[in-house]
């Protein structure tokens, strides 16, 4: 009995003590503490850190008498300050370095084991460490976890945490962002809204820990809860909205925790920042030939583009804030078809002008889907480079399909010369015109191109074109009107002539469908038609024949004579000048070197030559004075008949007089006789 | 024998600048066009001869037309067309006279004088040559030139080709016209005497031919 009494008794006195004593102690301040709210119970007692923040030192003497720590008094947590040695200078570089040196503190009670059983708790002790306990919890003022969650509303609590900079590394190495701005979420149209009501998993007592394998996966579950209170019917009012919906999650364009009202967002939001708030996610549109056209938008791009000083609406025409119409076309190509009518040609009419009649359009007007448009050579509608700045545009974006001209082009005089970088040298765009380009076997434009930078040619060349009395310009003009430059300043290249069909009426190549109208064949059928005797090469009659049977349908065509390097990767491989050539009878000679392959050349719809052979009589015939009378080499052009007559004429005119004399010497006899009989009479 | 003043000296000039002119213009343009066969030059020398000469001969050919023009005797290269019957005669007779009556020893029915020098189908040879085909020749020699400068002018005419066509169909007459020429030029009364006569200015003639010339027509000088 008495051991009982022994057991009981001081039992009874320390539940009965403990908790009064407790009582009494709850709000009353240790001595130390005391003594150092003497100095730090001033409002205005500061720090400056090396960073420059000011850490404010005040303590609230009633609230840390009030917190569950104390009773720990400072010295419990300030491990390093005692009397003797306070102040001491400190020195401290942010408040985030001094948060969590202190907190390291908190581990002398709060064991691992403790701090773990909470798994989420336990991430963020262990490995997401970018926080410290300080600075959910706070340092002086802390209650039990418990009177903590009571005091705070919902909000309050999660942004105790996620007020800070959180991430979440995924599966794929995204790094999902965690933090959450408080002042843009209260001012949002979800302001009021607890953060259970889209996270409905999460509350003050749960925290699930989750893993998702990239950021698609977190907005798809996400954007579950944006649908408890918004309708599929009230999102597919707008059929925009509806198609965008497949595309996109709601995220993605509206954003999360500042999310704002629809007609708060049209009010304020810039236009271009309206469309962004969509068109910056990786959107895409489907033709409907099933091709993908990406109508995402590049924001960073877009404000370094020649475009940047734009609105949306200046090209986008029928879309404001308030209007989206949904449009859908055939293929990418039939897209950038209308882009080129109905957006880039509002500005820039010129260039798109040139474009329309370039081989690039006739590519994509006839269904090539590698044609290029607009956007394809100037880095995107969206980050369009300004030209001016970036010349190299001119060469970059035509590698992207003629990349093996490239090779030949850098080996040349003009690509060494850009390659030590220099600026003024001649690039792909420099020659073949940026926007009006024509296919090379079609045109004689492109010396246009050096000539721009070549301006005395014609006096460079009047120097050995010898042309007496006078040597006028036009006489290099004459030359460069039906030679390409490459021909003789590409000395490693073949030369050949191309006698390409032009239309006397358009002054242009005469179109392929043209062509077959008139001689009411199609594509398959042309060769046979045209090569009649098919030996897969046109001769002088069947060039005639072409002729004249496209005459009698009024269609009037001249074939336009060019000589030309023979591979287009030739033409590149432009030499100094010392190494042209400057032999004439390379080109005036009836067996000229540069004039015995011919081909003809037809142009396609799709704006590409047809170069069918030829046999070099087309040059030398009769038949072709009329086909070909506007193409004419001194020398190597002669008609072999002529050549004929020459002879005939001469033998003619030799014969008249050995006929005559002949007939005078025969008939001498006569004339004696009667001179005889005239002297007899006298 | 009688001498008659046929030729004045500014067109003896003319003539013999022209003929020299005509065999170079002749040669140089067999060797731009036969190449292959001719190595009398190389092609530019030819070109360069060619060219000079050519300028040369239009220079030549302004000299003979400002003469004539301004002497007023251009006459005589027109035919009388007020008389073409009788024109048709003459011209018949005098080819008849170089078919066959050379051979059995007429007389040329044609005397010239300095005012009627040439005889009917020398009138219209020359009136063609020299108002059509010379003309034709020096402008399609300016486009063949330069091209490029008369460029609007030759794609009128059809294009370079066809310039170039009429150049050679005229070159192969010409060339075929000298030799002729040349072989007509012995058909004086002594194989020289016309060749003389473009060298003196006077061709001789015979008495039976002389009656009454000189008084007609007042150049001719008795010898």
């Amino acid at each position: 009995m008495n051991k009982r009494k022994k057991i009981l008794i001081p039992l009874i006195l320390v539940f009965m003590i403990v908790p009064v004593y407790l009582y009494a102690a709850k709000g009353v301040l240790s001595d130390d503490a005391q003594m150092c709210l003497g100095c730090h119970s001033n409002k205005d007692m500061t720090k400056q850190l090396e960073n420059k923040e000011i850490l404010s030192l005040f303590i609230n003497g009633d609230r840390f008498a009030d917190s569950i720590h104390n009773a720990t008094g400072c010295g419990g947590c300030h491990t390093d300050i005692s009397m003797e040695n306070h102040p001491q200078v400190q020195k401290v570089k942010s408040k985030k370095e001094y948060s969590a040196n202190n907190s390291k503190t908190c581990a002398m009670c709060h064991m691992e084991d403790q701090l773990k059983q909470k798994p989420m708790h336990g991430y963020l002790v262990t490995k997401a460490k970018s926080i410290s306990c300080s600075e959910c919890h706070g340092a002086h003022y802390i209650k039990s976890i418990k009177e903590w969650k009571g005091g705070l509303n919902e909000p309050q609590y999660c942004l105790a945490c996620h007020k800070y900079d959180l991430s979440m590394p995924l599966s794929s190495g995204e790094l999902l962002h965690l933090s959450v701005n408080e002042s843009a979420m209260k001012a949002s149209v979800h302001g009021k809204l607890s953060c259970g009501a889209c996270h409905m998993e999460f509350s003050k007592t749960d925290h699930p820990m989750r893993t998702f394998k990239n950021k698609k996966e977190y907005t798809a579950t996400a954007m579950k809860a944006c649908t408890i209170c918004h309708t599929d019917a009230q999102l597919r009012k707008n059929p925009a909205h509806s198609a965008l919906m497949a595309k996109a999650s709601c995220v993605e364009c509206h954003g999360s925790h500042a999310i704002k009202g629809i007609s708060a967002q049209k009010a304020t939001a810039p236009e271009t920042q309206y469309c962004l708030s969509c068109h910056k996610s990786k959107l895409s549109m489907t033709m409907k030939n099933g091709e993908s056209l990406s109508i995402y938008v590049d924001e960073a791009g877009l404000k370094k583009s020649a475009h940047r000083s734009l609105q949306c609406a200046n090209c986008h025409i029928g879309f404001t804030k308030s209007a989206h119409p949904v449009r859908s076309f055939k293929s990418t190509r039939d897209y950038s078809l209308f882009s080129i009518s109905n957006v880039c040609k509002k500005c820039h009419a010129n260039a798109s002008t040139q474009y329309e009649g370039s081989i690039h359009y006739s590519l994509l007007n006839s269904g090539n889907p590698k044609a290029p448009a607009c956007a394809d050579c100037h880095g995107g509608a969206h980050s369009v480079a300004s030209v001016k700045n970036n010349k190299s545009i001119g060469l970059t974006s035509c590698n992207k399909c003629h990349g093996d001209m490239n090779s030949s082009y850098e080996v040349s005089i003009h690509g060494k010369a850009w390659g030590k970088g220099n600026q003024t040298a001649p690039i792909c765009s420099s020659c073949h015109n940026a926007h009006n380009i024509e296919s090379t076997k079609m045109t004689t434009k492109i010396k246009d191109g050096c000539l721009k930078c070549h301006k005395d040619t014609e006096k460079v060349h009047n120097k050995w074109l010898s042309n007496p009395p006078i040597t006028l310009p036009s006489f290099a003009r004459t030359h460069f009107d039906v030679a390409s430059c490459a021909a003789c300043h590409s000395p490693m290249a073949g030369r050949v002539i191309y006698l390409s069909l032009y239309d006397r009426k358009t002054g242009k190549p005469l179109p392929e469908e043209d062509l077959l109208k008139a001689l009411e064949t199609d594509s398959n059928g042309l060769m046979t038609k045209i090569d009649t005797n098919a030996d897969g090469s046109m001769d002088a009659k069947e060039v005639w024949d072409l002729f004249a049977q496209l005459y009698k349908k009024d269609v009037t065509t001249t074939f336009m004579g060019k000589m030309d390097v023979s591979k287009a990767t030739e033409a590149h491989m432009i030499s100094g000048k010392a190494e042209a050539t400057k032999d004439c009878e390379k080109c005036h000679h009836p067996q000229a070197e540069f004039f015995k392959d011919v081909f003809i050349v037809l142009k396609k719809a799709d704006g590409k030559p047809t170069v069918l052979n030829a046999k070099k009589e087309v040059l030398n015939s009769i038949y072709t004075i009329l086909p070909a009378r506007k193409f004419y080499a001194l020398g190597s052009t002669n008609i072999k008949l002529f050549d004929i007559l020459f002879i005939v004429a001469l033998i003619g005119g030799i014969a008249v007089p050995i006929g005559h004399i002949t007939l005078r010497i025969i008939t001498s006899p006569l004339r004696s006789m009667r001179k005889m009989g005239k002297g007899g009479k006298k | 024998m009688k001498k008659i003043y046929l030729h004045p000296l500014p067109i003896r000039i003319w003539h013999w600048v022209n003929a020299l002119g005509f065999i170079i213009l002749i040669l140089t343009g067999a060797q731009i066009r036969f190449g292959n066969v001719i190595h009398l030059f190389s092609f530019e020398t030819a070109v360069d001869i060619h060219s000079w000469t050519g300028f040369i001969l239009i220079a030549n050919y302004c000299i003979w037309l400002f003469y004539y023009l301004v002497t007023g005797n251009i006459k005589i290269y027109i035919p009388p067309l007020h008389h073409p019957i009788e024109f048709a005669k003459k011209a018949v007779t005098q080819a008849k006279f170089y078919g066959l009556g050379i051979m059995v020893g007429d007389q040329n029915p044609h005397h010239s004088t300095f005012d009627h020098k040439f005889n009917p189908m020398q009138q219209v040879s020359y009136l063609m040559i020299m108002a059509a085909l010379i003309p034709v020749q020096i402008i399609t020699g300016l486009f063949l030139w330069d091209p490029n400068l008369f460029g609007p002018i030759v794609n009128l005419i059809g294009g370079i080709q066809i310039a170039d066509m009429i150049h050679v169909l005229l070159f192969i007459f010409f060339s075929a016209f000298i030799i002729v020429h040349f072989y007509l030029a012995t058909l004086g009364h002594t194989p020289m005497a016309h060749i003389i006569a473009m060298f003196t200015g006077y061709e001789e003639e015979h008495e039976e031919h002389g009656h009454g010339r000189e008084e007609e027509h007042g150049h001719s000088q008795g010898h």
